[in-house]
């Protein structure tokens, strides 16, 4: 980059400052690494204090009797179908409000961008009574449909401007040549779309992992719980076992560490090209 | 708007749309309208409401408890937006200059904590603070301030800044990747400019970078207020709003009005309330700091 030589190299004091500045906000992390391979009793030679030998027999602990095998799955089980129907139904719909007329259309598009700015907390006491009337409370659908449901407003506005962007000529060329609109679709719109699918994946993936407070209300059930709330659940029963805790809490942030260092990038690129639209 | 080649018949076209809105109808839009009705109820949960049209949002207006949440609240905004937002920019404008490794690596560290579940975090920093075994406090020990070494989150004093903490340290990074795309966004001549002109550094980033930020503080501001108006995970998972209230906020007050005392309708005004505040800031976001970008463009 030409303009970066016109600036004077950042000073060394600064540099470290940053550095430093770094490694604090990871320390965390790292503390939470180094306590979950400890005993009980080296916890009690103070938390800085390395472990004669790595103890992973508490990764087996929280595995097995923190219930975080079950946890683990109920996420899995949970954040593929509500990412991959979350992105679905988000082409349908953008495609929808990209391309096609259709009567009310500013305002469905209000009321779908009413349901990105109020915050579940403000809907989430019908929606039990309606998951409860509908006799959904304690299954894994009580936790899909409706993050599905809340992810339609940003699949649909992040899915519809990147298909805005797609050159309009391509899509005359497969008119004329007498292709039918799902055929164009599935063939000519989902290849060109596939940077922003995976972008939005990517996010669906990491906002479903993460989310507390539909499984929170919705499931009751030890079996139904994803990870965010297993880890809630296994902090009230085993308070004092701090290694175990902080093995469980690994479980639970590893896919993400993982899946944010592969597609840092994307993700990155993804965040602030919605955040400044 | 022009019609798209690939625009149908009006019926056909619904094909596209229905699923997605359906869907959205039934488990978000529905339960946002049924909130308002509820609100202006009376409901334990078990018999059938009662009308009591505005009574809800007068009680709540009348309840000290419902105060010390929305003035928490407001406390909390410094950790959750002002913090984050100074630091964002103040660390943009040092990393954006460095070598494109350095400020990739730093980038990765200091935006770490922004992919993660804040239900977790906040357990996580429970054990942190831990007055006994936590290791915050025995830093505090080993390096000499152990006067320092408090109960963080029993500490009624102490405790909203200690949450608070959590929120700058979660948003932070993330404020200045957002800042940082947003300074490479700036046209380079400007800088090379303002250098031949012999401004200063600080010149240079209060008249050249700040100004032209605009549009990404104003995202920064929308993001963090919303988040802290919404603030459940962390604090619930941290304190669940003690002790003794001090660090209640709507949210919390919500969940405890309506899942532990089955007093639905008011938990329900309660997050209407919340709501229309988030709409009331994003207005007000949009409006002042919204304009002044355009006029700087």
């Amino acid at each position: 980059m030409s303009r970066k030589s016109n600036i004077p190299a950042a000073p060394l004091f600064l540099r470290l400052v940053l550095w430093l500045l770094a490694f604090v906000t990871i320390t965390p992390f790292l503390l939470l690494l180094l306590t979950s391979i400890k005993s009980k009793a080296d916890v009690l030679q103070g938390a800085f204090a390395l472990p004669a030998y790595p103890h992973f027999e508490n990764y087996l602990d929280a595995w097995n009797a923190g219930h975080f095998n079950i946890y683990f799955w109920n996420s899995i089980i949970v954040v593929i179908p509500v990412v991959a129907a979350s992105v679905f139904l988000g082409l349908l719909t953008g495609f929808a409000f990209a391309y096609l007329s259709f009567p009310l259309r500013r305002t469905l598009f209000a009321i779908l961008t009413l349901g990105m700015m109020v915050p579940a907390e403000a809907f989430i006491i019908p929606l039990y009574y309606e998951m409860r009337y509908l006799g959904l409370i304690n299954t894994y659908a009580a936790v899909i449909v409706p993050q599905i449901a809340m992810s339609i407003p940003f699949s649909t506005i992040f899915l519809a401007s990147a298909m805005q962007q797609l050159p309009e000529e391509i899509l005359e060329a497969a008119v004329l040549d007498g292709a039918g609109r799902f055929y164009i679709l599935r063939k000519i719109v989902v290849p060109l779309m596939v940077p922003a699918m995976s972008t939005l994946a990517l996010f669906l993936f990491i906002w479903t992992w993460n989310e507390f407070l539909i499984p929170f209300i919705l499931v009751n059930d030890d079996a139904y719980r994803t990870l965010p709330l297993g880890m809630l659940f296994f902090q009230g029963r085993y308070t004092v076992n701090t290694p175990v805790l902080t093995a469980g809490a690994v479980i639970v942030i590893a896919p993400l560490i993982l899946t944010y260092l592969v597609f840092q990038r994307r993700f990155i690129a993804g965040l602030t090209a919605g955040a400044t639209k | 708007m022009k019609r798209s080649p690939l625009d149908g018949s009006e019926h056909t076209n619904w094909i596209y749309l229905l699923p997605g809105l359906l869907l959205y109808a039934a488990f978000v839009f529905g339960p946002i309208v049924a909130a308002l009705g509820l609100s202006l109820t009376s409901w334990d949960g078990l018999t059938v409401p009662k009308w009591v049209g505005l009574g809800n949002y007068v009680d709540l207006f009348s309840d000290d408890r419902f105060y010390i949440a929305l003035r928490n609240n407001a406390e909390l905004m410094i950790f959750y937006c002002v913090l984050p937002l100074g630091l964002g920019i103040g660390l943009a404008a040092c990393v954006w200059n460095l070598k494109q490794r350095e400020q990739l690596a730093l980038r990765t560290f200091l935006f770490l904590p922004y992919i993660m579940p804040t239900a977790v975090l906040g357990i996580i920093w429970a054990w942190l603070y831990n007055p006994a075994f936590g290791p915050f406090n025995q830093f505090l020990r080993a390096v000499g301030l152990g006067m320092f070494a408090l109960p963080w989150l029993g500490d009624f004093n102490f405790v909203l800044p200690a949450v608070g903490i959590v929120a700058t340290w979660y948003f932070f990074g993330f404020c200045m990747v957002i800042f940082l795309t947003g300074i490479q966004r700036i046209d380079p001549s400007l800088f090379d400019a303002a250098k031949v002109d012999g401004a200063s550094a600080r010149k240079t980033f209060f008249w050249i970078t700040l100004p032209l930020l605009m549009p990404e503080i104003r995202v920064v501001l929308l993001l963090t207020v919303i988040a802290s108006i919404k603030s459940f995970d962390l604090i619930f998972t941290m304190t669940r709003g003690g002790p003794a209230n001090a660090t209640l906020v709507p949210n919390i007050y919500m969940y405890q009005l309506g899942f532990e005392l089955n007093r639905f309708g008011a938990a329900a005004a309660i997050a209407i309330v919340g709501a229309l505040l988030t709409f009331v800031i994003n207005f007000a976001i949009h409006r002042l700091v919204g304009s002044k970008s355009k006029g700087m463009a």
